[in-house]
């Protein structure tokens, strides 16, 4: 098998991948190299790629089957010309004030199949700010007492796009609010998914913690009001600092991401700047 | 971004706090223009980095002492931590490769704010550090005020918190606080001066206004504040936590990671820290000075 220059970036989670070119076709051995660094580092980054929409999405294809809706609701996002799948996450210099609304998640888990993984790619990034950070919530579930563990291993949680927690401000924090009219969807039904609290990672057979602040309302079964205190004590322990890896973004860095063992969090603390990244979201799994 | 000054290179890392200077030469003492250009740097980004810092204690020390009186003891008297041999007053942190423990304790803290004069800051140099882990993060207080609703910081104002040593913290908690390993902590020791009410507690504004630059910034932290002044801690907790967790968004953070030979200078009077336990299997060594502070008012 292909040796890759893996260099991890944190003790927990994340690895740099050195001497790749994504704008040709990777050969067969190491894409499978990069499927087990992918399994073994949960997320990836490889700095100075010069891509296409096309390629981008290609790079992305490697992982999975391509999400090609035009947008993930709620938001309504541009997308690259010809490239619907290639979304433009964009925040204007213009776009005022401190917004701290940001909250850790994982993507769309109010989908019955939430995604598997998502490939961005940096276009223009402020020189200070606009960092992500990612948690491995197999830590998360791992450092659990045996007690919660059991307890956990029995409830399933309900997954929102009502927005209970965060509301709007947490789902546009990174997002441009230049254009506030236009950043919802138009209105759609409440759509609302149970899954397992505790998942299995379908490739590495580990299991995972799989709540997160933004799309889950509350355990099956369960009022708002019973599910809180267990809630809040899950969120705050999925993200402690020890699970965490944080990227400082170069403009055409890549970082692809497992949706199904990490949540992440896109930090809003670069006022007066812009940030243009284009993203790819790979369709996922039913979680069990 | 990089500011231009005119001895040294200012460029920030993170959006909300810290910026790595560059064109200083820790090795040789600091002529006043260069000191005067470095502490104004000091107060508008709170923590600063410089690379490739090959120093002796002696010149560790000597830096330090720039920006206030050294702080010989800056640990609770029970903790037994080790300090260099001919320089009791530069703390040698040494995590072992073969600690494997994955220590998850470690809180957002102010450094000894149990003390009537809490530091104003420290000086912490990597001598060994992890291929990967071991960073240490830093949160901005002056944006925590900020960010309140005007009627919390109207209410915040007039109030007062106790903050105390090591009550309520587990061992692996408590050793955390320090950054240092729980076998050079005498928990024994620690307990036993508890129970004789030997401990340090101190009453401080839960808003405090910085002395140097007269910004208001919130002062109320995991590890030591224990209650606000003349309620229970039953009645503190709900209001203490949201600060807790207010205080240390994301967005007012900026996370370092350590190469042999940085230097970091942090404002403890407006910034919150927290070391990351994630290097099992590694050996990580840092020393640190601190420098004395006044009482927050």
């Amino acid at each position: 098998m292909t040796v890759l220059d893996i260099r991890p970036v944190a003790g927990a989670i994340g690895a740099e991948i050195a001497g790749l070119d994504l704008s040709a076709d990777l050969d067969g051995e190491t894409v499978e190299s990069l499927r087990v660094a992918f399994r073994d580092h949960l997320v990836l980054f490889i700095r100075d790629q010069d891509l296409s929409p096309a390629r981008h999405s290609a790079f992305a294809a490697l992982f999975g089957e391509v999400d090609r809706e035009p947008f993930v609701y709620p938001l309504v996002m541009p997308h690259a010309e010809g490239h619907p799948e290639v979304l433009r996450v964009v925040k204007e210099a213009g776009d005022g004030g401190i917004n701290f609304g940001g909250l850790w998640h994982y993507d769309v888990t109010y989908r019955e199949r939430p995604h598997l993984a998502s490939v961005i790619h940096a276009r223009e990034v402020p020189p200070a700010g606009g960092d992500t950070m990612w948690a491995n919530q197999y830590l998360a579930y791992e450092t659990l007492s045996e007690g919660m563990k059991a307890l956990l291993g029995r409830l399933r949680a309900i997954h929102s796009n009502a927005l209970t927690y965060g509301g709007d401000e947490a789902r546009y924090a990174p997002t441009s609010k230049a254009k506030t009219g236009e950043r919802a969807a138009p209105p759609t039904e409440r759509i609302e998914t149970a899954h397992p609290v505790l998942r299995s990672h379908p490739e590495s057979g580990r299991k995972a913690l799989f709540v997160n602040q933004v799309f889950t309302e509350r355990f099956e079964g369960m009022t708002l009001e019973e599910s809180k205190p267990l809630l809040d004590f899950l969120w705050d322990h999925a993200v402690r600092p020890e699970f965490t890896c944080r990227w400082h973004w170069r403009a055409g860095d890549v970082a692809v991401w497992d949706n199904r063992c990490t949540q992440h969090f896109a930090l809003n603390d670069y006022y007066g700047r812009r940030r243009e990244v284009h993203r790819v979201a790979i369709h996922g799994e039913r979680p069990v | 971004m990089t500011v231009a000054y005119k001895h040294i290179e200012v460029s920030p890392v993170a959006g909300a706090l810290g910026a790595e200077v560059a064109g200083v030469d820790l090795t040789e003492s600091l002529g006043n223009e260069v000191f005067s250009e470095l502490h104004d740097a000091f107060m508008e980004h709170l923590v600063l980095f410089f690379r490739g810092q090959d120093i002796t204690p002696a010149q560790h020390i000597a830096f330090a002492r720039r920006f206030g009186e050294i702080d010989p003891n800056p640990f609770v008297r029970p903790l037994e931590l080790e300090t260099l041999p001919d320089h009791p007053e530069v703390l040698n942190v040494v995590k072992e490769a073969s600690d494997r423990s994955m220590n998850f304790g470690g809180l957002w803290h102010h450094d000894v704010s149990h003390r009537e004069r809490p530091n104003l800051g420290s000086v912490l140099l990597a001598r060994e550090a992890p291929a990967a882990g071991g960073d240490t993060m830093w949160a901005n207080q002056y944006l925590a005020y900020n960010t309140l609703s005007d009627g919390l910081k109207k209410t915040l104002g007039g109030m007062k918190a106790v903050h105390s040593t090591i009550r309520d913290l587990n061992d692996d908690q408590l050793a955390a606080n320090y950054g240092v390993k729980k076998e050079s902590v005498n928990f024994a020791s620690v307990r036993r001066a508890e129970d004789k009410s030997e401990k340090v507690e101190h009453v401080h504004p839960v808003i405090r206004t910085h002395p140097e630059t007269g910004r208001k910034c919130l002062f109320v932290n995991r590890s030591f504040t224990q209650r606000f002044d003349g309620w229970t801690r039953e009645e503190s907790l709900p209001l203490l936590d949201y600060l807790w967790a207010h205080g240390a968004r994301p967005e007012f953070t900026v996370r370092w990671r350590w190469q042999a030979g940085d230097a970091a200078l942090w404002d403890n009077r407006c910034v919150l820290h927290n070391a990351i336990n994630d290097y099992a299997g590694q050996r990580r060594v840092m020393n640190r000075v601190a420098i004395h502070g006044d009482r927050p008012y």
